[in-house]
């Protein structure tokens, strides 16, 4: 794991797919779902990308691909210059670990572990030590100074996502995967998560890829991309919520 | 609602299995020793009744000391033959002549191993075959006084054929006989592993008996005369004689009868001592099924809620989860009896090992093991599911569109005050029962602190293991610091866990303290109180082996100063069987310190007894007090105390070897001590050593070498419980391992959560191993508690028993602490496997 903080702005590619197919069930039968159907996408360094698209997209499919969570059928995907799909589960774990940060919809956190243990999970599985000076920053970022010593069952469903985002920051990954980080939570607590993610990319140069299926939650992200049947089908930056929702209506939702 | 229960076993076969297996492991258990005792039982009734298939009446002596196995009969005068032929309707009539005489192989060991217990047999060879309990299958009987036979299965063993010269120890010493015939003891190759060796009736009463003495006399009657009528016959002819009142005639019938009785009142102590295993076993695995059920009860929260949502009433909720444990005991008990007929045969083997041989015999299947297999084993299920019943049947419909509560209830006070006083109610009873010498209270006891500990578990569970979880956080890191997090996080399945394993651990600690305390006392004992610098032993408990010559011969030994032989017995007094030993009372205060008090044991005659202090205290004797008792051999005597003794090792009551030669049928002693001049030395014992070469069964052993070996006897005992107790704690791991699978379904999300962020298989198998072993560890330290408290009290109660030294053996206390730790190893392999295929990314998904 590299250590260096990134500069604020590069234009390397974080995450990759080329020519990714996931299918379900036999790829010559023509009735097999096609989750992923031929995706070529590329995902910039220090930017908050959106992965959009109506239900059935293939757009968590094409997250869990990119993070290694999940294997393509055929193609390739890219973390930075490492291509996932030629790397054991061993090798997987440890990229998951060391250069992958995850913010899920839900079950986000250890229900055994506080606060302040579960957003340094990741750096104490790795039997290191966490930079003391970035984490003090990362629970200033995501304010939750006076609640680190609670566990997940004491803190409520914004809170909870909060210690997820620092979790995922606090090793410093080369990037975040979000899939609907703001899916369980009312509009207040998803849109200060949004913000603390976008800060995240604006301050620190983090990478943040995130699938969303809400318009105003992509609207946060530095560029979105449009998925439908397992296929890039547009892509825009700098969304507005309302440039997004208008192209969402084209595409069936 | 049986659909909704058969779907329901259905759906988790695997977590059905392990928990079955737990009941199925205590039935079989509870049927292998009913079916074994059984198949044993109906072997020995068709061997008896073959052996006495000729004989019609049986003339023996009147009085009697004990009964059953225990029973002791004096012999009887030769010249009682002529008055029991001359009886009407007698057609045969024959002495019979029974003793001990021990084979000696070809290297000059004795045949079998003495130490395990088969017995060596000598009998006189009776010469009408009919009336005789041998049968010839080679060659002859003995016909001059250095001929004998021997069964086949020594004969096969030792490798000796007919023609071969043969050393047997009797009490003559060690003598050489010519061979001359196989034989089977009635259709058997051997009585229970026993060696028999078969003498002319003269030489017999030399060297088995005594000269003019019968142990009984054998009757068959003229064709046509019934036994009824040749018994009435014989006693009217011993009437007339005037020896009705001693000795009596039985009929046949009666004989078997007896013997088979007295073989099932054997079997039925050891039927016991076999079934209290089981139904340890069983309590185990009611746990087990306690705590499955639970889990599954609360995991099955929502589906219960929706059932009652759809219309279901409480009483069908709680008929479909107690249904449940009706099939899975129903199940278990029908494979777990079927598994018990095996293990019949395991047991059979096992008793092998220890020398009892068992004659071979087609399975017999009685309908207590088949009646007790069910009954037990859907009992245990059924009630051990009560509980998670009624807890289903409570769930409200609306838990349907709840999330699943956490459960809290672990600490309140309720528990913690039933529990505390369960536990009393259980420490007052097995305190009661062991100081007032009532069994079942003791065993109803141990089982009532059993199931206080256990309600009080969940109280203790959080702070123990945080305790026993503490060192492997610190070692293990994060995987440490989840597995004792997990283990703390449900108290209540955790104890219940912990506590099936607590069963099993305060048992093999019980009985570990109880033998190092044993060996620990008499140890101490030989250390404070003995003189000799040798002592010769056969390596046996009980009855003695060694020939008075021995004890002769070593007097004659160059720089022996002292030696005295030491015998037991037994004798009647106050209307039970006591134990007595006896000594030369002028050798034995240089031998061993008897630590008289009162009176002089010098002074011990033919007439006199000495007396343990707390007996004589017991009984209010002093000295010069006159004591009746009675002995089988010569009947009713009074004894006078002329010493009383405080060292309790050697039992209540010490008789001089004068008195033992006049009271009681056979003279052989059961230890030698020996006094050298200027203490152990090897050239002494090389002049002993050379004295022990014709007496096989003789061991010559120093100070150290004794308390070794009177350590070791204690040890054959110990292995042989801890082979049973291994059943529960089986039982118990598989408990461990059927929770803890239960447990990483209920995470699933939890543990693909982790692999997410990046923990490796290896980390996870780690950290539910950790967690295996903190449950382990916490049921091996409440174990730990009750047993030491279980090891306290018993030895305590036996104090005045000779148990004087309380030994905690740390060692082995410790020893059983690890090994409970790598059953906890052992139990997490399962679980954790389960854990590293779960499917992360359908873990972290929340559909």
């Amino acid at each position: 794991m590299t250590s260096t903080v990134q500069p604020p702005t590069t234009t390397g590619t974080a995450a990759r797919a080329v020519d990714a197919y996931k299918v379900y069930g036999n790829e010559a039968d023509e009735n097999a779902v096609r989750a992923l159907n031929g995706i070529n996408v590329d995902f910039a360094e220090g930017a908050f990308s959106a992965i959009m698209g109506p239900s059935g997209s293939g757009k968590s499919t094409l997250l869990h691909c990119l993070a290694g969570l999940d294997s393509l059928t055929r193609g390739h995907v890219y973390l930075g210059d490492v291509e996932l799909s030629s790397l054991s589960e061993k090798q997987l774990t440890l990229v998951r670990r060391d250069r992958i940060g995850f913010v899920f919809q839900a079950y986000n956190l250890i229900p055994t572990l506080t606060a302040i243990e579960n957003i340094t999970l990741p750096v104490a599985l790795a039997g290191k030590k966490p930079d003391e000076q970035w984490l003090q920053t990362v629970i200033r970022t995501v304010s939750l100074g006076d609640r680190l010593n609670h566990r997940p069952t004491e803190l409520s469903g914004g809170q909870q996502q909060r210690v997820a985002v620092a979790r995922a920051l606090v090793s410093r990954p080369h990037v975040i995967f979000a899939d609907e980080p703001t899916g369980n939570l009312d509009s207040k607590a998803g849109a200060e998560i949004l913000s603390f993610m976008r800060q995240a990319v604006r301050e620190f140069g983090q990478t943040i890829v995130m699938v969303t299926h809400d318009p105003v939650a992509a609207s946060y992200a530095n560029r979105a991309v449009f998925l439908a049947d397992g296929a890039i089908v547009d892509e825009m930056a700098d969304p507005t919520p309302e440039a997004i929702l208008d192209r969402m209506k084209s595409l069936g939702e | 609602m049986w659909k909704v229960t058969i779907k329901g076993i259905l759906a988790h076969k695997i977590r059905f299995l392990l928990t079955g297996v737990a009941v199925m492991l205590g039935v079989a258990f509870v049927s292998g020793t009913l079916v074994l005792t059984a198949t044993i039982g109906h072997t020995f009734d068709g061997l008896f009744s073959t052996i006495y298939k000729n004989t019609d009446a049986v003339v023996r002596t009147k009085a009697k000391l004990g009964s059953g196995f225990q029973e002791q009969r004096g012999r009887i005068d030769t010249s009682v033959l002529q008055v029991v032929k001359s009886a009407p309707g007698v057609s045969v009539a024959d002495g019979q002549v029974q003793g001990f005489a021990q084979i000696v192989k070809r290297n000059g060991k004795a045949l079998g191993d003495p130490t395990r217990g088969a017995p060596t047999l000598g009998f006189g060879w009776v010469p009408d075959r009919e009336l005789s309990v041998l049968r010839l299958t080679q060659g002859h009987g003995p016909e001059g006084p250095n001929e004998i036979v021997m069964d086949s299965k020594s004969a096969d063993k030792a490798d000796y054929k007919v023609g071969d010269r043969v050393p047997v120890v009797t009490k003559v010493g060690n003598q050489s006989y010519d061979l001359v015939g196989i034989v089977k003891f009635g259709d058997a190759n051997s009585l229970l592993g026993a060696s028999i060796v078969a003498f002319t009736p003269d030489t017999a009463s030399r060297v088995l008996g005594e000269p003019d003495k019968y142990d009984f006399i054998s009757v068959r009657a003229d064709s046509g005369v019934s036994q009824n009528a040749v018994t009435h016959n014989i006693n009217t002819a011993l009437k007339n004689d005037n020896l009705g009142n001693t000795i009596e005639a039985v009929t046949g019938k009666e004989i078997t009868q007896e013997n088979q009785s007295n073989v099932r009142q054997g079997l039925s102590f050891f039927n016991t001592f076999l079934l209290i295993f089981g139904v340890v076993a069983l309590l185990v695995g009611s746990f087990i099924i306690f705590n499955t059920f639970s889990i599954i009860v609360a995991q099955r929260t929502r589906e219960m809620a929706l059932l009652r949502a759809l219309g279901a009433v409480r009483r069908k909720v709680l008929g479909a989860v107690i249904g449940e444990a009706l099939l899975v005991g129903v199940a278990a008990s029908v494979i777990g009896f079927v598994g018990g007929i095996g293990l019949a045969a395991g047991l059979k083997g096992l008793l092998a090992a220890l020398g009892i041989d068992i004659p071979a015999g087609g399975i017999v299947i009685p309908a207590t093991a088949v009646i007790w297999s069910f009954v037990t084993g859907i009992l245990f299920t059924t009630i051990a599911s009560v509980f998670p019943a009624l807890r289903a049947s409570r769930i409200p419909p609306i838990a349907a569109m709840r999330d699943v509560a956490i459960d809290r209830s672990s600490t309140s006070p309720i528990r913690i005050l039933s529990g505390s006083l369960v536990t009393a109610i259980g420490i007052a009873l097995l305190l009661g029962g062991l100081f007032g010498k009532q069994i079942t209270a003791v065993g109803v006891g141990a089982f009532v602190i059993f199931i206080g500990v256990a309600i009080l578990g969940p109280v203790l569970a959080r702070p123990v293991s945080s305790a026993l979880g503490a060192p492997i956080g610190a070692l293990r890191g994060i995987t440490g610091r989840l597995a004792k997090d997990n283990a703390m996080r449900n108290p209540k399945r955790t104890s219940a866990t912990a506590a099936a394993l607590m069963i099993g651990v305060a048992l093999v600690v019980f009985i570990t303290i109880f033998g190092a305390s044993i060996r620990a006392s008499v140890n101490a004992s030989i250390d404070k109180s003995m003189r000799a610098d040798y002592v010769v032993t056969t390596g046996s408990f009980g009855q003695g082996t060694l020939p008075l010559t021995l004890e002769q011969q070593i007097r004659g030994v160059q720089g022996v100063t002292s030696v005295s032989g030491v015998r037991s017995g037994q004798f009647e007094q106050g209307g039970s069987v006591k134990q007595l030993i006896s000594v030369d009372p002028n050798q034995v205060n240089s031998l061993f310190d008897l630590e008289v008090s009162k009176g002089d044991i010098r002074n011990l005659g033919i007439g006199d007894i000495a007396v343990l202090d707390n007996t004589a205290s017991d009984h209010g004797w002093k000295i010069g007090s006159q004591i009746p008792v009675r002995f089988a051999q010569t009947g009713r005597k009074t004894l006078t105390v002329q010493a009383i003794y405080k060292q309790n090792q050697v039992g209540s009551y010490v008789i001089s070897n004068d008195a033992y030669a006049v009271n009681f049928a056979d003279q052989f002693d059961t230890q030698i001590y020996i006094k050298t001049a200027g203490g152990a030395n090897a050239d002494v014992r090389a002049r002993l050593e050379q004295v022990m070469q014709t007496y096989p069964s003789a061991k010559l052993q120093d100070r150290t070498e004794f308390k070794h070996s009177q350590g070791d006897q204690v040890n054959t005992f110990l292995n042989l419980v801890y082979v049973l107790l291994m059943f529960a704690i089986v039982i118990a791991v598989f408990g461990i391992a059927n929770t803890l699978g239960l447990s990483v379904l209920e995470r699933t999300h939890e543990i693909g959560l982790l692999r997410a962020v990046g923990m490796s298989r290896r980390q996870l198998r780690s950290s539910i191993r950790w967690e295996s072993v903190i449950v382990a560890l916490l049921g091996a330290v409440l174990g730990l508690v009750v047993g030491i408290f279980f090891g306290w009290a018993m030895v305590t109660a036996l104090r005045d028993q000779g148990i004087n030294e309380l030994a905690f053996a740390p060692a082995s206390l410790i020893v059983i602490l690890i090994v409970a730790g790598i059953f906890g190893v052992l139990a997490g392999i399962l679980p954790a496997r389960r854990a590293t295929k779960l499917n992360v990314l359908q873990a972290v998904t929340t559909e």
